[in-house]
């Protein structure tokens, strides 16, 4: 039923009441589309492995098993992959932050022959699929002996990522040229311009770029799956390949509880951070 | 090590040559040659990066790509063009190529369109606007592992709530994550993440002037007519945004492998043919078989035909993206 659909006469307040039911209707209906997978997920790790092997299945759970999830917990050592997984995240994140700030003050705010050029190039590597060299890159990484620590993660830390180096970049562009000029007058160097007086400034964007680095990592599948070994793994390939029995056969219901362990964290971490990470998202996207 | 040491050096050629010849105990340094050398020391750490963790790890690719390397067998020996003759003669780096292209096709406009639908739907005045906002965008968030194991629940053969659904309906139950349908559970769940062409959407929306609405009210355009005239053309940087970056994702998305029973690596194996995309084709031939050399050939081939391809986007559409490279020289 569409506002259009009443019959003539009806008045404009009807017709406005009439398009809000619809409005409001659509809304529910989508919004139910996209959180319900989720809701399945948290469904089906509080259901028993025969309520999961039944056919057909069954919509809830005869008795909500709540203890899968301390199950999930214990059926593999979550803690330590989960701390594998926060250590590898923060180092990360913290690293490319600090190195994409550096970089993003370069090119906000310095000049030099070639940068339109390396600009281009930066730019350009965004749209560079990262499977493309991460393959090649593992295989050196393993010629290196780097296989199975966390010096990639710290590598890739300090190489900062061009998507943040960008966000970084507008950022400091905005801000009035005065603010280094009288540093300049009093001799200051640029290291500690960009230290003392430019990175003060940007916690909204240090935030931002710390909490976008954060989730991709804590995110990333392939790239820990092929470069550790399965104890010194993160939380994203221990829930994907350890709920299995001793006999191989997948426990599903300890893996959606695990799975929904591993993703409220991000879940709770958007949240909270909302603003800034919707802030980091639009502005790359936009100019 | 600071920016200041490093700036006393001259360069040879700079400008301020005349200074560091001229005899005096303080060296004058210009201004310019000192941005100079901090431009280049600030873009160091990405340079270097860029150099190290790019540039030659393609470049061993490249040269993987003439030889039979497996990384096991110390026999491996030098064979030109082979990998590239025998890539373009094999029907399944055809197929492959074929099929993401075509999933490309599909679910880079879905998403948008699905995207844009959902910023236009929250960006009216409507009651818990940020909840609405929230739950729509939170899919989007849900790390690729999280979002596999969460389509593999729900289409699940015989626990799945979509078989659920079927069947209350009466139809006979699918088997979602096989052949011919798999394709389908791919499509969904790269439309679940459609909030975030949402969020980006709706930072344009906000953005487009209210008195352009007004003055297309005021000329009698309705809401259809409103949104294409003037909300879809101002919006077009950010679609062409989210068009590329929405392509690059499909190149390379392991959602495919996240959907087999098995979701590792060693899932490759068991792919159905329709979610075999050639990132896919590239990761059968890796892990599955090993052959580094062979696979190395595969990727430079994906590598220049996504550089062919953004360099014709960006011819296309030069006049309409702007990315503005100085901004000081504007003020």
């Amino acid at each position: 039923m569409t506002a259009t659909s009443l019959p003539p006469g009806s008045t404009p307040r009807v017709r406005i009441r009439a398009g809000r039911l619809v409005l409001y209707t659509a809304l529910v209906v989508v919004t139910g589309l996209f959180v319900g997978p989720f809701g399945w997920l948290v469904l089906s790790g509080l259901k028993t492995p025969a309520e999961l092997a039944a056919s057909p299945g069954h919509w809830l759970p005869a008795q909500v098993q709540w203890h899968n999830f301390a199950d999930a917990f214990n059926l593999i050592d979550f803690l330590g992959y989960a701390r594998n997984s926060l250590i590898i995240a923060t180092l990360y994140a913290t690293l490319v932050t600090l190195s994409s700030a550096w970089v993003g003050f370069g090119f906000a705010r310095l000049e030099a022959p070639g940068k339109k050029t390396l600009f281009g190039i930066l730019i350009g590597s965004m749209m560079l699929p990262q499977m493309i060299t991460l393959l090649p890159t593992y295989l050196i990484f393993a010629q290196l002996g780097m296989v199975d620590t966390y010096w990639p993660w710290v590598l890739w830390g300090l190489a900062a990522a061009p998507y943040l180096v960008f966000l970084f970049r507008q950022f400091f562009a905005g801000l009035p040229r005065e603010l280094e000029e009288a540093a300049i007058v009093d001799g200051c160097g640029y290291g500690t311009i960009f230290w003392r007086i430019f990175l003060p400034q940007s916690w909204p964007v240090l935030s931002a770029s710390f909490v976008i680095a954060f989730t991709w990592s804590w995110g990333d599948y392939i790239a820990p799956q092929l470069l550790l070994s399965t104890d010194r793994s993160t939380l994203a390939v221990a829930v994907m390949s350890t709920y299995v029995t001793s006999a191989g056969t997948p426990v599903a219901n300890l893996q959606a509880a695990g799975s929904v362990m591993y993703v409220v964290p991000i879940l709770l971490i958007f949240l909270v951070a909302q603003r800034g990470f919707i802030a980091g998202t639009s502005t790359s996207g936009l100019k | 090590m600071t920016v200041d040491q490093i700036s006393v050096t001259g360069r040879p050629g700079a400008p301020d040559d005349i200074a560091r010849r001229a005899p005096a105990d303080r060296p004058r340094i210009s201004m310019t040659g000192r941005r100079h050398r901090a431009f280049y020391l600030f873009t160091a750490p990405w340079i270097t990066g860029f150099l190290l963790l790019t540039v030659v790890p393609m470049a061993y690719a490249l040269w993987l790509s003439f030889t039979t390397y497996d990384g096991i067998s110390p026999h491996w020996r030098y064979v030109g063009l082979g990998n590239y003759a025998e890539l373009f003669s094999d029907p399944q780096t055809w197929n492959s190529l074929g099929r993401t292209g075509l999933f490309a096709i599909i679910s880079v406009p879905l998403s948008i369109i699905a995207g844009l639908g959902l910023a236009v739907l929250v960006n009216r005045p409507i009651r818990a606007r940020g909840l609405f906002r929230t739950l729509l965008y939170l899919p989007a968030v849900v790390p690729p592992v999280g979002a596999g194991l969460t389509f593999k629940a729900l289409f699940d053969q015989n626990s799945g709530a979509a078989n659920g659904v079927l069947t209350l309906f009466g139809f006979d139950a699918l088997g979602w994550l096989a052949d011919p349908y798999a394709r389908y559970v791919l499509l969904m769940s790269v439309l679940w993440a459609a909030g975030n062409v949402m969020i980006i959407s709706l930072a344009g929306l906000q953005d487009v002037p209210r008195e352009l609405h007004e003055a297309a009210r005021i000329d009698g355009a309705g809401a259809w007519r409103t949104f294409r005239s003037i909300t879809v053309p101002l919006l077009s940087p950010v679609l062409l945004f989210q068009t590329v970056t929405g392509v690059i994702a499909s190149v390379q998305t392991i959602m495919p492998l996240l959907l087999t029973p098995d979701g590792t690596t060693a899932g490759v194996t068991a792919l159905p043919q329709s979610n075999y995309l050639y990132m896919m084709h590239v990761f059968s031939q890796y892990f599955a078989l090993g052959r580094y050399g062979y696979a190395s050939a595969l990727l430079w081939v994906l590598f220049v035909l996504i550089l062919i391809a953004t360099g014709l986007i960006f011819r296309f559409t030069s006049g309409v993206v702007f990315y503005n490279v100085d901004p000081e020289a504007k003020k």
